[in-house]
């Protein structure tokens, strides 16, 4: 790989200066994602579950994890037979 | 396979007789209970498994092309069996907060997509050693929109205000866009590790904008971690 290769691909410059939030580990956010996948889809907006509050932030900085609870998400709402469109935009919101 | 991101409504979720899907409680009453009852539960749970890990590949395209048709299906078998015997173990540890269903999906999805990963990028070199300065070019349009100026700050600060390891996982997990499974696997490290080395550089790269005007100030303290 040569240095003019090494260039900032689309959406790294957004990742890199968008406040990376309170820590969570990965190893969290997969315990955690059902439990943040059921409020989403339950329209609990509200939601009080302090331990949740830290997964929008971690889900926009580990793609890994994003790309995984996106699927979980869309699996579960079809489960359930509701539209998972306003929760995936949720899920990374903050 | 489907190729679509949508679930397959082809292969539903696994249901009772009577068409009802089971309650979490029910759940774990069947899967620790023994004979046939068991016995149906748990070709049940494999089946919901299976599914799990089938759309979590079909949404990875890129990475399934590379793999290839024979090689998916083996991993898409061979994550839903790693996820029951996980799901199986950790039986105790289902709070109810979730559906069950919704629970031990995440299983199947992690392992699938972890060894989809590794599999896709098995021949595939992580370049690591000597990362070289992220050089400054003309703009590109979408560089225009973001602020061309701000993406030469972060360029700058990349090679000047992280560390050499922060740097370096830096550039592999976001320039590079090695999945983070398999830089773990190359660094013999693990996700969460890597994870945080991006979170600190994250931190430390916000903090240096912010002095020099470009970003406004998190309201967290600096180092906050938690």
């Amino acid at each position: 790989m040569t240095a003019a290769d090494r260039q900032l691909p689309p959406g790294a410059l957004q990742l890199l200066t968008t406040d990376p939030g309170p820590w969570l580990s990965c190893d969290d956010c997969f315990r955690l994602v059902d439990r943040y996948v059921a409020v989403l889809l339950s329209d609990s907006s509200g939601s009080t579950d302090a331990e949740l509050a830290a997964m929008p932030a971690h889900l926009s900085g580990c793609l890994a994890c994003a790309e995984e609870a996106t699927t979980l998400l869309l699996l579960a709402a079809t489960d359930q037979g509701l539209d998972p469109a306003d929760a995936l935009q949720r899920l990374t919101a903050r | 396979m489907p190729a679509v991101t949508e679930v397959s409504r082809e292969t539903p979720a696994p249901r009772h007789a009577d068409g009802a899907t089971p309650p979490g409680e029910d759940w774990i009453a069947q899967l620790t209970s023994s004979g046939p009852v068991r016995e149906d539960a748990l070709r049940r749970l494999h089946a919901l498994l299976l599914r799990g890990a089938r759309f979590q590949v079909s949404r990875m395209s890129a990475m399934r092309a590379v793999v290839g048709a024979a090689q998916v299906e083996d991993i898409i078998t061979l994550a839903a069996d790693e996820a029951m015997v996980a799901v199986l173990s950790k039986l105790a540890t289902f709070e109810g907060r979730s559906r069950f269903t919704t629970w031990a999906y995440k299983f199947a999805v992690l392992q699938a997509a972890v060894e989809l990963r590794r599999q896709a990028w098995s021949r595939r070199e992580v370049p690591l050693e000597a990362a070289p300065p992220l050089i400054e070019r003309r703009p590109s349009p979408d560089q225009y929109v973001e602020g061309a100026e701000l993406a030469a700050a972060v360029r700058a600060a990349i090679d000047r205000v992280l560390t050499p390891h922060q740097r370096r996982i830096a550039l592999a997990l976001i320039v590079d866009e090695v999945p983070i499974d398999v830089l773990a696997e190359r660094l013999g490290t693990n996700r969460n590790a890597l994870y945080k080395t991006l979170h600190d550089a994250r931190s430390r790269l916000r903090a240096h904008l912010s002095l020099q005007g470009y970003l406004t100030p998190s309201t967290r303290s600096p180092g906050e971690t938690r």
